[in-house]
């Protein structure tokens, strides 16, 4: 078994085109047979943007620090929004990735370690549709700037968490059914443990230092940073790079190491 | 590995672990193994084997052998708990038809997704495609979703699939039961031309005319042991034998039950072989001889006595009986009668004798289920296994002008 990151993206890279399909699969599978059908994609998120710039714009009329370039206030919980739906999307259907397809597993010849990566497709599918009606909305409020363009590099170290945690829950999901169950709750609180509704600078500064550890947290702010042209604090953000690559590395190697078993348990 | 060999199995052994509740598998991994929470299953046992490139292998065996773990094994789908398996090339595996098939899509992006499965680029599915369309055979339903066919369509799509991708080695467990006639004549056709392309192909399959018709050589695993691979003929007259041997009486026979006014009784009644063995296990070709011992409690005579032979679904197959001749024959005390079939004639399974005594007014003796026979083949060339079937087996001769 090997840990080197580039094996990894080797194996991965292998099978793109079968993992293409199964992605499109995915996306394509949620929306067949609605009526709207996959104009879906670009629908969830409208109307959601659309819940969140009334409630929080005409009822709550938050304010934060960096609304001083005039940003409206919707805008920025949005573009920490599509962050966290990223990675929160991911996680959630991790547990039932492998689980789901015991027919994968058991009774055709597949490359396994794939599945985990399937929900992580659609979700960027689904991210990156979520980004263009931020761009559109920010050209819209005369807020659109060339920075916005770090904002898909920024991601990344969500998206390597994200896939370390896919593999790692993935494989727990096969042996453990509750793990479909115990996960949305974890994303949830993370949720609410992440500057997604309020900007980190509101922290106690006692809590201060788990938010600072949090990679979540920077690579939120640092997206929404881009969206308000305030410059990225490039050293947390490596540092959560580093942090969320030992857990891709790891994820994948706890999925590769409890693979074996997998056939023994579905 | 030498080149010429296309999977080579050394020592292979795979045991399961069975836990009893989902949460002792947490509990085990927790200690890191050191307390046990499980039990363990042996499905195959110190199992090594060569199969040549171009080969075609039989495998045989009864349900719960180990057969499907050892061709997950092949396919390393399962992982050996010891011992090692190479195989060299490309492997197109057929464990469950249609196994990898989404039915809310259509055939088509069905058939495109099992070649992306199988490591195919979309140009080479497209070359293919036309081949696999018109061997499927399903026409306009190709481009409707997979949920509305019917079996039969299914399986024809995806054993369509499987054997156009141009595998090295096919594994085949049990599907060409499905389909038609028709339908498995195509496939037999199919993989004799993946054979003459020089495919190396394992065949699992329960019907001995399959196996005798693909294999070169076949093998027999019962109770996760490997027998040596051997000609398929020789294996499958082997299997069968072992088949018969583990067969019991079936539960559905009538219970033995018995009845009558006993002046004259059946003290016992038994079977005896060609070389007078007292016997429940005959051979369908060798003479059978049934043995009844009666006493007659005081002189009698006008007695018939009568024998039914009952299949284990409790039919009469035939009947023999002393009418007409016994009538004559004075009865004081212990006497033999024995009746001789030469040959049995009856294919194999097991069956039941009913014996019955009765004088002209009075039934005698009526004894039910008196004995269980079993009738065997002795010579299992596939051509008697064919014989084996119905009720029994006709000695006539044919004539061509």
């Amino acid at each position: 078994m090997t840990l080197n990151p580039l094996h990894i993206s080797a194996d991965i890279w292998r099978n793109r085109y079968l993992l293409g399909q199964l992605v499109k699969r995915d996306v394509l599978l949620r929306y067949r047979g609605a009526m709207f059908g996959v104009m879906w994609v670009f629908l969830s998120p409208l109307i959601m943007l659309a819940i969140f710039a009334f409630i929080f714009g005409q009822i709550f009329q938050a304010r934060w620090p960096q609304q001083e370039s005039g940003i409206p206030f919707w805008l920025l919980l949005y573009s920490g929004l599509i962050a966290f739906n990223l990675f929160a999307e991911t996680i959630s259907r991790a547990p039932a990735s492998v689980r789901g397809y015991p027919s994968f597993v058991k009774k055709i010849i597949f490359p396994v370690s794939i599945l985990p990566l399937v929900p992580l497709g659609a979700a960027l599918v689904h991210g990156g549709f979520n980004f263009l009606i931020l761009l559109a909305a920010l050209a819209w409020t005369g807020h659109l700037h060339a920075g916005i363009l770090l904002f898909p590099l920024l991601i990344t170290p969500l998206l390597l968490l994200a896939l370390g945690l896919s593999w790692f829950f993935a494989a727990w999901g096969v042996f453990i059914k509750d793990m479909t169950q115990i996960v949305p709750v974890f994303v949830q609180m993370l949720m609410f443990l992440s500057p997604v509704f309020y900007p980190a600078s509101a922290v106690p500064e006692a809590l201060r230092p788990v938010f600072h550890y949090n990679p979540l947290s920077t690579v939120i702010e640092s997206c929404r940073a881009t969206v308000t042209g305030q410059p990225v604090e490039w050293g947390a953000w490596g540092m959560a790079f580093v942090f969320c690559l030992v857990a891709a590395i790891l994820g994948y190697a706890f999925f590769q190491h409890s693979r074996d078993e997998f056939a023994d348990a579905l | 590995m030498r080149s010429d060999i296309a999977i080579s199995v050394r020592n292979l052994t795979k045991t399961y672990r069975i836990f009893g509740h989902p949460g002792d598998r947490i509990k085990q991994a927790l200690t890191f193994g050191k307390m046990r929470f499980h039990r363990e299953f042996t499905a195959l046992q110190d199992i090594s084997f060569e199969i040549k490139k171009g080969e075609t292998v039989g495998i045989v065996g009864r349900n719960g052998s180990g057969k499907s773990t050892l061709l997950q094994l092949l396919c390393g789908i399962l992982k050996p708990t010891s011992g090692t398996v190479q195989v060299n090339g490309r492997v197109s595996a057929l464990l469950e038809l249609g196994a990898g098939f989404n039915p809310e899509f259509t055939g088509r992006e069905n058939v495109y997704f099992q070649g992306a499965v199988m490591g195919l680029t979309r140009a080479e599915m497209d070359a293919r495609f036309a081949d696999i369309a018109a061997f499927a055979d399903i026409g306009d339903f190709i481009d409707q979703p997979v949920r509305i066919y019917s079996s039969g369509m299914f399986v024809r799509l995806a054993f369509a699939v499987a054997v156009h991708v141009d595998p090295d080695i096919l594994i085949i467990d049990e599907v060409l039961a499905v389909g038609d006639t028709i339908f498995q004549q195509k496939c037999i056709d199919q993989i004799s031309m993946l054979q003459s392309q020089g495919t190396t192909i394992i065949v699992v399959s329960h019907n001995p005319y399959h196996i005798e018709r693909l294999c070169h050589q076949a093998a027999v695993l019962h109770q996760g042991k490997l027998s040596d691979l051997r000609p398929a003929k020789e294996i499958l007259a082997q299997y069968h034998e072992m088949v018969q041997e583990d067969m019991g009486p079936s539960p559905g026979m009538n219970e033995s039950l018995r009845e009558g006014s006993h002046e004259l009784y059946f003290e016992k009644v038994l079977i005896e072989n060609a070389s007078a063995f007292v016997t429940n296990r005959v051979l369908t070709n060798e003479p059978m001889c049934i043995i009844a011992e009666v006493f007659a409690r005081c002189p009698m005579d006008n007695v018939r006595f009568r024998f039914e032979l009952c299949s284990s679904s409790n039919d009469i197959v035939a009947v023999v009986a002393t009418n007409g001749l016994s009538e004559a024959w004075q009865l004081n005390g212990k006497h033999r009668i024995s009746f001789t079939l030469n040959p049995c004639q009856l294919t194999s399974g097991w069956y039941y004798l009913n014996a019955i005594a009765s004088s002209k007014y009075v039934r005698l003796d009526t004894w039910q289920r008196v004995v269980d026979f079993k009738v065997l083949l002795r010579d299992k060339s596939a051509q008697d296994l064919s014989l084996d079937q119905g009720i029994f087996v006709c000695h006539g001769h044919w004539e061509f002008s």
